[in-house]
């Protein structure tokens, strides 16, 4: 057993070595934070209470995404033919918004205080919302991929009961994302003074959910490229191209919000205005949205691995300027305070992600986690025209 | 109970600075911590009044405050005699209260390893005394008035009716985001006093209409998704086949005709 544990970490590639290095440095800063307190390790200041962090959180939400806009594909929509890519992304959310809870830690005064939000309920806020479905959401997500674990295991019992319970566990996680992909969004209505009136309005929570649907299925997209080069597994091509299908339709409507609320508030000139923010606001919509849109528009493109995912970069990359806009870029600026992040508070959020992905990729070796995915020169056979993915038994 | 308030006439503020003190030792402050601030503003630069210059800054104690509808713990809050105050002992620092208030009063102890909020309670404690807020009785000039607000209100119309030379015509605080518990006075423009111009309706309306959105949104999303399970279960039990064989040879269909 252990020289089989000890011949497994000699083995282990150096992306790995560097992902811990930088996963402990990372966690060695982050004690060092909760000891120190917020001045001495950040550069938040009172006209900047939330940066880099807090970006990143919403980012990774967004990002996460993945998870619930899969689910129901799969199990509410039946399309089962996405079954594949469910357990890879499922951990993908796992991992995700273990990350985001992890680095609201770091972000508290308090922190001591966490689950405070258990005790004390304020129904009026955003946040308490967002804590609330967070942390439900995560235990759904652990509860959707505890088949994986009780396969490699033998729980066969404990398995089935879990599939069993398939069906309610999605449909109320994807109500739950619903909820905190929106209410995340809902956060900015009461920002009303603060956030630049082409990002501000109390449809935020609407669009924020739009995107994350987006940024979700680039989320799919772009990782069954990445996967085949880290893993040497991945999803057929079709299915590539058809969950690019998905795309512009979503974008489209994104496009159609963002544009009608501004015609709509009367602020389409604010577009014209040629400052720092229209040219913020124009670049997250063409890099984003249009673009991509275009690209997914193409069934060649979609079923070409390379621009699929070069397209669902850009999508991500739009998404990482809006999150990053509403929370930092696009606030009115207050005389007298600026931000920028600290290098501690840039260690702290790479070691965390590092983490996330070291997870990503211990899970990928040791669990069935590509069951039903084909590996690579499978997939080459199946994109020159023999028969679609077989179906997962689950 | 009475819905109290103060009414700052910064025509007779002459910067003392007494108000800024009496805080901070009637609160026990750290020197560099103050609950209210004076701002000294140079560019208005008329030397022969102290009152042209000043801005002051502290909690407005809003009618409708969006920090208490923002708090993830309820720690603010909007008592019926006037104060909006602070359950230290519930706050989990996570500053959102910062970014909701539209007048950025609340402000976080940064150098502490477990930060709080700072923020003005018009001495609550003091009012549940019976006496009036510290600021208020250090006043030597007596530009801090403590009372009711709508004696308050009607009291600075007064002022106003009777010196229509010696004041701007606004009240400072009798709209601003829903109307607030401190109301100022002055004889110059507040934008230059380094007042935010601040919309008539509280950001809590809207964030509350979205809020209360919740229920309805969550039980809508659970019956479409059950409804669009059970229909999409159906069609494919209506086409007299399994439904995953069904779904894979259709996949297997687009496939080919790719």
């Amino acid at each position: 057993m252990w020289q089989r544990i000890g011949k497994e970490i000699r083995t282990m590639p150096w992306g790995v070595w560097a992902l811990a290095a930088l996963m402990v440095f990372g966690l060695s800063v982050a004690l060092y934070r909760l000891y120190a307190g917020l001045a001495v390790t950040t550069n938040l200041n009172d006209g900047y209470p939330w940066g880099l962090w807090i970006g990143f959180d919403l980012f990774m939400v967004a990002f996460s995404g993945g998870a619930f806009t899969l689910a129901a594909i799969v199990y509410v929509f039946q399309m089962h033919e996405f079954h594949p890519a469910v357990r890879p992304t499922v951990l993908t959310g796992l991992v995700g918004y273990g990350s985001v809870l992890v680095i609201l830690v770091m972000d508290l005064g308090r922190w001591d205080r966490f689950y405070h939000f258990i005790l004390f309920p304020n129904i009026n806020s955003a946040l308490f919302e967002v804590s609330w479905c967070i942390l439900l959401y995560t235990l759904v997500l652990i509860s959707e991929f505890s088949p994986v674990v009780c396969q490699k295991f033998g729980w066969e019992q404990l398995g089935c009961f879990m599939k069993k319970i398939a069906l309610p566990l999605v449909i109320v996680g994807v109500t739950l994302s619903t909820l905190h992909q929106s209410s995340l969004g809902s956060l900015f209505v009461v920002m009303s003074e603060r956030l630049h009136p082409l990002w501000y309005t109390p449809f935020i929570p609407v669009m924020f959910f739009v995107s994350s649907v987006a940024a979700g299925l680039a989320m799919v997209i772009g990782g069954a490229t990445v996967s085949r080069w880290v893993f040497k597994r991945t999803l057929p091509r079709n299915l590539v191209a058809e969950l690019g299908w998905f795309l512009p339709w979503v974008l489209g409507f994104y496009l159609i919000l963002k544009v009608g609320e501004l015609l709509a508030a009367g602020e389409l000139g604010l577009l014209a205005a040629n400052d720092f923010y229209s040219t913020l606001f124009l670049a997250e919509l063409a890099i984003g949205v249009v673009a991509p849109l275009i690209l997914f528009s193409f069934a060649a493109m979609r079923r070409n691995r390379n621009w699929a995912l070069f397209g669902a970069v850009l999508v991500l990359i739009g998404i990482f300027i809006n999150r990053f806009s509403v929370t930092w870029w696009a606030l009115k600026p207050i005389e007298g305070y600026f931000y920028f992040p600290s290098w501690q508070e840039i260690a702290i959020q790479v070691g965390v992600l590092s983490g996330a992905v070291l997870v990503y990729t211990l899970v990928g070796r040791y669990l069935p986690l590509f069951e039903g995915t084909v590996d690579v020169e499978r997939a080459v056979r199946i994109s020159k025209g023999a028969p679609a993915a077989q179906p997962a038994g689950d | 109970m009475t819905n109290h308030a103060m009414l700052i006439d910064l025509t007779q503020c002459v910067g003392c600075h007494f108000c800024e003190a009496a805080c901070q030792a009637n609160k026990g402050l750290p020197a560099d911590t103050q609950l209210v601030t004076l701002r000294f503003n140079e560019f208005t630069g008329e030397a022969d009044a102290f009152s042209q210059e000043m801005g002051r800054k502290q909690c407005m104690h809003c009618v409708k405050p969006a920090c208490a509808s923002a708090c993830t713990v309820g720690a603010l809050r909007k008592t019926a005699d006037g104060p909006v105050v602070y359950d230290a002992a519930r706050c989990i620092g996570c500053r959102y209260c910062m970014y909701a208030c539209p007048f950025q009063v609340p402000a976080f102890q940064w150098d502490r390893t477990l930060g709080l909020i700072n923020k003005c309670d018009m001495c609550a404690d003091r009012l549940a005394a019976g006496e009036q807020p510290a600021c208020a009785a250090a006043c030597p000039t007596g530009a801090i008035l403590f009372g009711e607000r709508d004696a308050l209100l009607e009291e600075a119309r007064q002022r106003i009716m009777k010196a229509p030379d010696r004041y701007v015509h606004y009240i400072y605080g009798e709209r601003e985001a829903g109307g607030t518990s401190v109301l100022y006075l002055s004889d110059t423009p507040f934008a230059e006093l380094g007042f935010p111009e601040v919309g008539y309706e509280s950001p809590a309306h809207a964030n509350e209409e979205v809020m209360h959105a919740t229920p309805t949104v969550a039980a809508g999303m659970m019956l479409a998704l059950t409804g669009i399970y059970w229909t999409v279960k159906r069609r494919n039990e209506l086409m007299h086949r399994h439904p995953i064989d069904f779904e894979v040879e259709e996949a297997e269909h687009v496939a080919e005709n790719r």
